[in-house]
């Protein structure tokens, strides 16, 4: 569970990247994060994960405050960061063996994770090589097998979805299900329409550093009282 | 040629900005930063004044002072030599904008001649530095006219050219062969260790050259330079034409001189640029996109799975990225090693021409165990961390993967120590090497060594936590190549300054305690770095979190 309450942010003075967030994702729930570029989709996870500190408000993962009981909050966060160029001179299994190591995951345990993720996705054949040699997509996989070792209680993915082929994408779309279900938390930022429509129960919509809209899809076109597409239905609510 | 330019700008624009970004916006106390810069290259220029203005001196006495124009010039074109090594394969291959450049529609041509000039741009700061002063003074001292600050001015422009054409030419053949072997970082780890000799060995002449001298000894040195300088001359057309340019009295002279080395510098920029366009986009596409040629599967029964304590984990992914980095590897680990090594060399080279028993003269003559040794030593091992690079680039070298360190569940000062740790370790080796060479030669008693060994870890201590702390104020985490980092790094002159410091403070120490026992001297040391390092280390400890806010 993941309690944002009435978190504001500025980069620099007088200009609110995020202003006064509210939002509970709760247990069992994948939630998605919509809104055009610069909207504050990066800041908001940044301040979820630890990355940055709220000017003003709090966060609480599991109950715990990421400000106040740091150590606590992080260890039940798996987090995929927007740009998966990270230690791209260790080899595969090397990063996510320190991975399991910075989030003590036991060595059986790690072991039957590690093969399950990477045979899934298709890069364990590939684990011996560095991560310099891996395409764009290669390294967002391995970086989610990293974030999903230790079975984390909220996954948290920062635009997931760029640079998976297809089958990668359904796959993953298919794993934050299932995560879903045993009852633990999704929260991911995406410009993909269709993807938040096709897989979240709710989802939060911010413009500005203002979220506009939070609920259900079905909710929103209720609210909205439009017949057009979800697309259009979106320009409309990002709209002056 | 408008592209040439604009292309121009956007390169030195990116190479440089780093720089401006780091000095400018973020730092309050501009004002002190600005003072120590001017501080460091006034110290520098004076310097090379004080050598420049003696040599002349003397030179003057035996109505010869010519011979130090040509002394300026060999010893700029070496230094352009040496220097674009390292500038043109960043420049021309490691820099991350290639990408980006490579599918616009430009010729391959321009591209060259874009890189080239900012390598050459490059150059002019080196030669800014080292060879200003000294043309300048001459100018002053002998009483030439305008026209000759004119023909300096001209000739400062034109003398990088043809070392910065012969040596990229060599590296862009040297890297279009790189795409035949097999492993490209091993390859350049290969590449940057040969550099790294031959670096070292021109080292150790220098040094064997250096050392006491008397007027006679110096004038038979500057001779034999001048010799050099004859010699060079036949291979180094530029060098003999540059020379007439600035000590002619015939203006006609001058003016041909000028001329030739203008045409020679052209012919050689064409010639390369010819070459340049066959070969370089080849090798610049081989270096950016080869992958690895061998591909061997995990076997996931063996000893794959180590689930080793976080610390080891922590610290080894430190020393791997330090290792498998070419440009990591060469400028925070290879000096630690070489440098003490280095060292070795220097001394048995001015060892040699000292019969034995005067050497034991010498060395009897130092009190054993008193805190001027001590003090001496301490100021040597003080020398060498000045090229210890790993905290202060500990959080820099990651780039913008930095923020990993914020978003795991391990405590911010934990991690921050195994990032010191890689620092700790090569400072330690360099202290023992530096020990080793030290016993050999002074045979000191091992209650000195204990006391200087206890000493410069706890100085290791301190130099290490407090790096890391400036590097976490100031880091810079927005490169384009790992180059930028450990090379066009403003921070990387705070170990130095440190240094410094340090060794004031010992002089101190030993000024005031000179008289007294050597363990009180040491002790008042040992108290001293002790609380330093206890404070910087808790500083670092109760702001661990505040000390990551410029980490985004
Ligand atoms: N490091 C930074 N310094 C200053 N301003 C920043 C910084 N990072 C982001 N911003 C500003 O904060 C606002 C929100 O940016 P953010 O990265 O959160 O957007 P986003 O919703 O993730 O956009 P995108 O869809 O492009 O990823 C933008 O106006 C941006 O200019
Ligand atoms: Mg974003």
């Amino acid at each position: 569970m993941i309690e944002i309450k009435n978190v504001s942010k500025s980069y620099v003075k007088n200009k609110k990247s995020i202003d006064s967030l509210n939002l509970e994702i709760k247990d069992g729930e994948i939630f998605g994060f919509l809104g055009p570029n610069g909207a504050g989709k990066t800041t908001t996870i940044r301040m979820i994960t630890g990355i940055l500190n709220a000017d003003e408000g709090d966060i609480l993962i599991d109950g715990n405050s990421i400000t106040t009981n740091p150590l606590e909050a992080k260890k039940s966060i798996g987090f995929v960061p927007d740009s998966p160029d990270m230690f791209l001179r260790l080899k595969g299994i090397e990063y996510l063996n320190f991975m399991a190591d910075v989030y003590d995951v036991p060595v059986e345990k790690r072991k039957a994770k590690i093969e399950e993720l990477t045979k899934k996705f298709e890069i364990y054949d590939d684990l011996n090589s560095q991560i310099q040699s891996y395409s764009h997509g290669m390294r967002q996989k391995i970086v989610i097998c990293g974030a999903l070792l230790s079975e984390p209680k909220n996954w948290i993915l920062d635009e997931p979805m760029t640079g998976l082929d297809p089958k990668s994408s359904f796959d993953l779309k298919e794993m934050m299900k299932e995560h879903a279900k045993s009852g633990k938390t999704v929260f991911f930022s995406t410009h993909v329409l269709e993807v938040a429509e096709k897989l979240c129960d709710r989802v939060g919509i911010v413009n500005k550093g203002k979220l506009v809209f939070v609920g259900t899809l079905a909710q929103m076109k209720e609210k909205f009282k439009d017949n057009g597409s979800l697309e259009e239905l979106f320009l409309e609510i990002t709209e002056e | 040629m408008k592209k040439v330019l604009e292309l121009t700008k956007v390169f030195l624009k990116t190479s440089f900005s780093n720089m401006n970004s780091q000095m400018g916006i973020k730092t309050k106390n501009k004002i002190g930063i600005v003072a120590l810069y001017i501080f460091l290259i006034v110290y520098l220029g004076g310097l090379i004044g004080i050598f420049s203005y003696n040599i002349i001196e003397l030179l003057k006495t035996i109505n010869q002072e010519s011979i130090f124009i040509g002394l300026i010039l060999l010893i700029t074109i070496g230094f352009t030599l040496f220097q674009s090594i390292f500038s043109s394969i960043n420049v021309l291959y490691f820099t991350k904008d290639s990408e980006y450049i490579l599918p616009l529609p430009l010729k391959p041509s321009e591209i060259i001649l874009s890189r080239t000039i900012v390598i050459l741009v490059m150059e002019y700061f080196v030669e800014a530095m080292i060879s200003l002063i000294p043309l300048i003074l001459y100018g002053v001292l002998t009483g030439m006219g305008v026209m000759y600050y004119i023909t300096m001015a001209i000739a400062l422009i034109l003398i990088p050219i043809l070392p910065v054409v012969l040596i990229s030419t060599i590296v862009m053949i040297v890297m279009s062969f790189s795409k035949l072997v097999r492993n490209k970082n091993k390859f350049q780890i290969v590449a940057t260790i040969i550099v790294l000799i031959f670096s070292v060995a021109f080292g150790m002449l220098i040094s064997s050259t250096n050392g006491e001298v008397t007027d006679e000894q110096m004038m038979q040195m500057i001779m034999q330079a001048n010799s050099m300088v004859n010699l060079i001359d036949g291979y180094f057309p530029t060098l003999s034409t540059l020379i007439t340019a600035l000590t002619s009295t015939s203006v006609f002279e001058v003016i041909v001189a000028i001329l030739e080395t203008i045409g020679i510098s052209v012919i050689a920029l064409i010639i390369y640029l010819f070459i340049a366009e066959k070969i370089y986009l080849k090798g610049l596409v081989g270096n950016l996109f080869s992958g690895n040629s061998k591909k061997s599967k995990v076997d996931l029964n063996k000893n794959n799975f180590n689930n080793s304590k976080l610390y080891k984990s922590y610290v080894g992914k430190e020393f791997k990225i330090l290792l498998r980095n070419p440009i990591f590897l060469m400028q925070c680990f290879i000096p630690a090693i070489l440098i003490p090594i280095l060292m070795i060399g220097i001394v048995a080279l001015n060892f040699r021409g000292i019969p034995a028993e005067e050497f034991q003269e010498v060395t009897s003559l130092i009190p054993n165990n008193t805190i001027v040794v001590v003090s001496v030593i301490l100021g040597i091992v003080q020398f060498f961390y000045m090229f210890s690079y790993i905290s202060i680039t500990a959080i820099s070298r990651d780039g913008e993967n930095a923020v990993f360190m914020k978003y795991v569940p391990v405590s911010l000062y934990k991690q921050y120590i195994y990032k010191i740790i890689p620092n700790f370790i090569m400072n330690i080796f360099t202290v023992i090497v530096t020990l080793a060479i030290l016993q050999f030669i002074l045979k000191m008693p091992i209650i000195t060594l204990l006391i200087v060994f206890v000493i410069s870890m706890i100085m290791n201590a301190f130099q290490s936590i407090l790096m890391l702390v400036i590097d976490l104020k100031k880091p810079k985490l927005n490169w384009d190549s790992e180059y930028a980092v450990v090379k066009q790094n403003m921070n990387l002159m705070y170990p130095m300054l440190l240094s410094m410091v340090n060794i004031g403070i010992l002089v101190l120490i030993t000024i005031i305690t000179n008289s007294l026992n050597v363990y009180i001297g040491s002790g008042i040391i040992l108290v001293v770095y002790g609380l330093l390092t206890y404070f910087v280390n808790r500083y670092l400890y109760k702001n661990q979190v505040k000390l990551a806010d410029n980490i985004i």
